[in-house]
């Protein structure tokens, strides 16, 4: 494998219509840490559950820029596999990933229940360039945890690609809290019928952080059921970006999507980029998008005061039960709690 | 005691004169009613006294007890113990009803430098008032006034105007969105309410609620200021004659 210096032509930038709201070749230099070299990853299992290392799988002609980099640059691949009809009250844990490129698999067998937490905290200044494929198995359900807490200076790209046979699904929840610059993309293929996923997510933005929440879901097989909610807040100078593709084709009869995105600016300099889509192409089928971008409701502010609550405390509260409902979908109680605790702290702190 | 004096209150950025010297003494003890036409002044009055935005006091001044009402924040107001009853209450979805009363006991206890109120406490007293007024007990969990009908919320406003304990009351147009029934419930709760260390200001078009909640006072507020003044019988005598006379 040729190890060529990572060109800032390769990496994408606002001329690419995907990438048009977030501009990675701006935010990153040609010396930053972690450009062309693989990075740390931990990765934690429960029993039964294997990890292996292999050579990197050749890259197809329409991976994004970034999925070629990863392979790159990443070496070797990590191969998690969860065999057939496996459970367990463990999660598989992915840490590190603090600066360079990595490349992760995940395969769930036939059957197979997983919980997936993955921990993005990345070094000051650095790139990180992750993507994991992820395959999952008749009826395997893969119940998958993000939490980005980068700091501001960070640049990263996660990708995901998701491959859904029959019945198989996917829920996933996002929290994050942007960087320099950060996109968290997932891409998944309905491959089988009755393919279930819940993708949520949360972005809370202050500074000048970026955070990109975009994917596209690709059915191809009938009775999909998706549901995605991403609720965002951006304050002082951030910028919040969701792109979301549903892309039903045409023999994905009775699919049910549904997509929203709705956010609140907490100040008038942050900024806000929605793009949902949706490309249909089977006639009997229920599928909707919704977008909205407010402000904390005045009225509802004014009330919470008359009743004794001060300002910032009433504006938290609001933007809290506002922001909580995405999680409602995640059954881990525990985890939703600790998601909640990260997210009161943060309005703690900025609201 | 509520004084008001010479109050000149403006919306539109000062632009539109609402109230040009108002003048108004509810002394401790006492339940006094505005009445008056529609368009008069009467919310914007509610709304001076509990610090909203948009209305630009021009001149004149507003005290509670000795202390300086204008000067205070909203929440400042709410602890030193105003507490306004909504003519809209609003609705606040995704939090509980308990956890915002909780939150803002226990936030005018912080202000006044009291200690807070402990949950079991907190909860005993919410369930035997909620009884009182004969509200369901889910009502308590729901988000605050979300899905609740028009006397539900009216209800609602009784119900923490009961936990809160202020010591002055204003209520703007309580009466209305309320049946009988709903408001004979809604009078008890206000008349237990009444003791000789607070001072109630009741806010309606109709004189109906006065049936049950029998003022000392009844103002007409039209033209920008108190127009005439009586006893609790001539708000009998204004529901039949009209506010014509003191109309512009």
């Amino acid at each position: 494998m040729t190890h060529m210096p990572l060109s800032l032509k390769t990496l994408p930038n606002r001329r690419d219509e995907a990438w048009k709201w977030s501009d990675v070749s701006r935010a990153v230099s040609n010396d930053v840490q972690g450009a062309d070299t693989s990075a740390p990853v931990q990765i934690f299992v429960p029993e039964g559950v294997t990890v292996t290392r292999t050579d990197a799988a050749a890259t197809a002609a329409n991976d994004t820029s970034l999925v070629k980099l990863a392979s790159q640059y990443a070496g070797q691949v990590w191969n998690i596999v969860v065999p057939d009809g496996f459970s367990s009250e463990n999660p598989i844990q992915i840490e590190g990933l603090t600066n360079g490129h990595a490349q992760i698999s995940l395969s769930l067998g036939k059957g197979a229940s997983v919980q997936l937490v993955e921990h993005y905290d990345g070094q000051a200044g650095a790139f990180v360039n992750s993507h994991l494929n992820v395959k999952l198995a008749e009826d395997a359900l893969l119940d998958r945890v993000i939490v980005q807490t980068d700091p501001d200076d960070c640049v990263r790209i996660s990708t995901t690609h998701v491959t859904a046979w029959a019945k198989s699904e996917l829920r996933q929840h996002t929290l994050a809290f942007g960087g320099k610059l950060s996109r968290l993309e997932t891409r998944m293929a309905g491959m089988g019928e009755g393919v279930k996923a819940t993708i949520n997510g949360a972005y809370l933005l202050d500074g000048a952080r970026h955070c990109d929440m975009t994917s596209y879901i690709d059915l191809a097989c009938p009775d999909g059921h998706i549901r995605q909610s991403v609720k965002g807040v951006t304050a002082d100078k951030s910028r919040g970006v969701f792109q979301g593709k549903f892309h039903v084709r045409r023999p994905a009869q009775h699919t049910d999507a549904r997509m929203r995105h709705d956010c609140i600016m907490l100040s008038d300099t942050s900024e806000i980029r929605s793009k949902p889509e949706l490309e249909i192409y089977a006639d009997d089928v229920v599928c909707e998008h919704g977008n909205t971008i407010g402000a904390l409701d005045e009225s509802a502010l004014f009330y919470m005061r008359q009743r004794g609550i001060p300002l910032a405390q009433a504006r938290a509260m609001l933007t809290e039960a506002f922001l909580a409902s995405v999680f409602d979908t995640l059954e881990d109680e525990v985890m939703r709690e600790s998601l909640l605790e990260k997210l009161r702290a943060w309005l703690e702190a900025t609201v | 005691m509520l004084k008001i004096n010479n109050l000149h209150v403006a919306v539109d950025d000062g632009q539109k004169p609402i109230l040009t010297g108002l003048s108004l003494e509810v002394p401790k003890g006492e339940v006094h009613a505005i009445m008056g036409p529609n368009g008069a002044g009467k919310s914007t009055l509610s709304y001076v006294l509990t610090g909203r935005d948009g209305y630009d006091v021009t001149d004149g001044t507003v005290t509670l007890d000795g202390k300086d009402l204008l000067d205070m924040e909203p929440e400042e107001r709410a602890a030193a113990g105003v507490f306004l009853s909504f003519q809209y209450p609003l609705e606040i979805p995704g939090v509980p009803t308990m956890t915002f009363l909780k939150t803002a006991l226990n936030a005018q206890r912080k202000a006044r430098g009291e200690e807070e109120m402990k949950a079991p406490e907190f909860l005993k007293k919410a369930r035997a008032l909620a009884k009182e007024l004969k509200m369901k007990p889910e009502m308590l969990k729901r988000p605050l006034n979300v899905g609740f009908s028009g006397g539900e919320k009216k209800r609602m406003e009784i119900f923490q105007m009961m936990m809160l304990e202020p010591n002055f009351i204003v209520m703007d147009e309580t009466d209305s969105g309320l049946d009988v029934d709903a408001l004979r419930i809604v009078a008890d709760g206000v008349n237990k309410l009444r003791s000789p260390d607070r001072g109630m200001l009741i806010i309606t078009h109709y004189q109906r609620l006065l049936d049950y909640i029998v003022p000392d006072r009844v103002h007409v507020l039209a033209k920008g200021g108190i127009a005439a003044s009586g006893d609790a019988e001539f708000a009998k005598k204004l529901e039949n004659e009209g506010y014509d006379a003191y109309a512009a």
